[in-house]
């Protein structure tokens, strides 16, 4: 077992504890500090691949701009536990039986998987792609994902001015 | 390529006009215009080249299928624009910005009508729905529409969130984007990742077409919306994101077929068969009880979703062509009965009371978009069913869903036939909010005539496919 493992699997532990503490925390505050710190195992995850860029765009577009906007709005809004409404137990209930066949597929999925790379002697790789290195990155950008990059560009300039129109005082 | 890129250009250009132009009423002629080019340019594109070549490296594929769908959809937008531009500037205060979200979401059909990789899939179904979020809260001080807004906003991000998902496992299970190859990473099996990617990109496709069981959003949103964009969400975008759909799963559906030799697949007519049954069931069994007409057509749009489906279930060539009649029948009706009650001040059933007697035309033409809705015979609605149905009995084993369709249409008729008898046989006076100007009445007419044109000859417009 070397160090790649090990840190694979601490990491993903975290991860996995993280993003549970999320959902479960009360306090809206709390749940946006863990989705940081998820971020941040989430990029740990990243390194590992030797997809540096990544990872670091990674904390700073998410855990650093998106979620100290997300903390804002939060705090603006002023919300506590006492305006959470209360959810109808039929609806917890239903929550929790198509949530469960959703992970009973996901974890049968995951299951099989392991079996058929047993089968095959394929083991996932640490630290040997280079695709998440900032010049490979920029030259596949602009040969063979040259359309979906450009064409992205109508899809921001429609939120832009969705946000105008939204935004704008009548 | 044509109409991407020109669609995006248009919107540009109607961008740009509400900053140097001030007269409201030229919007609509520079999108007229726009759209007018951008139809020729796409049947250039059919008949011999396109103006743009550039390499894509298989993120695109243009065939005949696509581009005349492409044509299809942008005389449903000239029509549309035709009927209900002048609601539009009733809106709000950003005429110029709706116009310039229209287009900017037609740019994302026409890359759902042409993709060939699912990155593009996935950009061409948030350039799509992203301007309709917005188009949907265009009501600023209506408090419904800024709910249907969010509503709409949230539900469509968590869709979205689960074909990302799905695209994630997808790759885990094959290793390419591309929807054509056909990898066979583990030695001629299925990777179950894969398996499990597909059910989640089915069941967020299943979300922006409205099947159920994913289905709960629509009739709030459309409702909400106000009506001149829920007639466009409700025919041109549900037309589109069908299409993403089909060419998603002719593609990609082969692959994971259940197989003797394998031990996993999926049964795609079971889970179709399924899906069909439980859209049609809610769509018109709730449509019934509706006494609001817009909220009726939203159930109602369900319910034409669920014989959309047919398409996805059948997936052989009759599909394929009955799909393009049933895109042609479903948006010409639909858009029709929009415009009218787009203008209408009431737009429950007591509404429509006596607008026979003082618009005999409009509501004559709105009998017959209804009767095409509910499928009878000399009306385009007639034929498209016919080809869905016929489409669906070729498959061996699913009788049952045939008599479950033909039995469902029959039911729809009951709702239809409703706003019928109340323009015919209620007394009351219809009030209108916004004038009926006569241009309107005669492109509203001429629609009805083109509905009966298609319902009488179908092959017309199937013609073209091939020739």
């Amino acid at each position: 077992m070397g160090i790649n493992t090990i840190l694979f699997s601490v990491l993903s532990v975290l991860t996995i504890f993280c993003a549970i503490m999320v959902i479960a925390s009360k306090n809206p505050v709390h749940s946006v500090l863990w989705l940081v710190a998820t971020f941040f195992t989430i990029s740990g995850h990243y390194i590992l691949l030797n997809a540096q860029f990544l990872a670091i765009v990674n904390i700073i577009v998410y855990a650093g701009a998106i979620m100290v906007l997300f903390l804002f709005v939060i705090m603006l809004m002023n919300l506590n536990s006492n305006t959470e409404q209360r959810k109808n137990l039929w609806m917890k209930l239903a929550g929790i039986v198509s949530a469960g066949m959703l992970l009973w597929i996901l974890i049968s999925a995951v299951r099989t998987y392991t079996e058929q790379l047993g089968k095959q002697k394929l083991n996932a790789t640490f630290n040997t792609g280079n695709i998440g290195l900032i010049k490979n990155l920029g030259s596949v950008l602009f040969t063979q994902y040259a359309f979906p990059f450009e064409i992205c560009s109508v899809l921001f300039l429609s939120a832009m001015v969705g946000a105008v129109v939204i935004g704008k005082k009548q | 390529m044509n109409a991407i890129i020109l669609s995006a250009i248009l919107g540009v250009i109607m961008m740009f006009c509400s900053a140097f132009v001030k007269n409201k009423k030229s919007y609509k002629v520079v999108a007229f215009i726009g759209l007018i080019i951008l139809l020729i340019a796409n049947i250039i594109e059919t008949y011999s080249h396109s103006f743009f070549t550039f390499p894509l490296y298989g993120m695109l594929s243009f065939d005949r299928f696509g581009l005349y769908l492409n044509s299809l959809i942008i005389v449903s937008v000239i029509i549309y624009f035709f009927l209900s531009s002048s609601e539009i500037e009733h809106v709000g205060e950003h005429v110029a910005e709706y116009f310039a979200l229209i287009i900017f979401s037609l740019c994302g059909i026409f890359i759902l009508t042409s993709f060939s990789n699912l990155l593009t899939l996935f950009l061409g179904i948030e350039i799509m729905s992203i301007p309709l979020y917005i188009l949907t809260g265009s009501q600023k001080m209506s408090l419904i529409s800024n709910e249907a807004s969010l509503k709409y906003f949230l539900m469509g991000s968590f869709s979205t969130g689960l074909m990302l998902m799905g695209i994630a496992l997808i790759y885990g299970g094959t290793e390419t984007f591309d929807i054509a190859k056909i990898v066979n990473v583990h030695g001629g099996n299925i990777s179950f990742l894969e398996v499990t990617g597909m059910l989640l990109m089915v069941a967020s496709l299943c979300f922006k077409v409205s099947a159920a069981p994913f289905h709960f959003w629509t009739p709030d949103v459309y409702d909400g919306a106000p009506s001149v964009f829920t007639s466009f969400m409700a025919t041109i975008i549900k037309i589109g994101g069908f299409i993403g759909f089909i060419r998603f799963l002719s593609a990609r559906a082969e692959q994971t077929n259940v197989d003797y030799n394998n031990t996993f697949g999926i049964d795609w007519h079971f889970i179709f068969a399924i899906i069909i049954i439980a859209t049609l069931i809610f769509g018109n069994i709730t449509a019934i009880f509706q006494r609001s007409v817009k909220r009726m057509l939203a159930y109602s749009s369900i319910a034409q979703a669920g014989f959309m489906l047919f398409a996805l279930f059948s997936m052989n060539d009759v599909s394929k062509e009955g799909f393009l009649l049933y895109a042609v029948a479903y948006s010409f009706a639909t858009i029709g009965i929009f415009a009218i009650l787009s203008k209408m001040s009431d737009v429950t059933l007591d509404g429509y009371n006596g607008l026979a007697k003082t618009h005999p035309a409009l509501a004559f033409a709105n009998v017959i978009f209804l009767l095409s809705l509910a499928g009878i015979p000399l009306t385009a609605g007639f034929f498209a069913k016919y080809y869905m149905l016929s489409s669906a009995v070729e498959v061996k084993g699913y009788l049952w869903l045939v008599i479950a369709g033909v039995i469902f249409a029959a039911i729809s008729a009951y709702y239809y036939f409703r706003v019928i008898q109340s323009m015919y046989f209620k007394e009351g006076t219809t009030e209108f909010q916004y004038e009926i100007s006569k241009p309107f009445t005669i492109g509203v007419i001429v629609l009805a005539i083109l509905v009966i044109l298609v319902g009488v000859f179908p092959q017309t417009i199937l013609n073209y496919l091939y020739f």
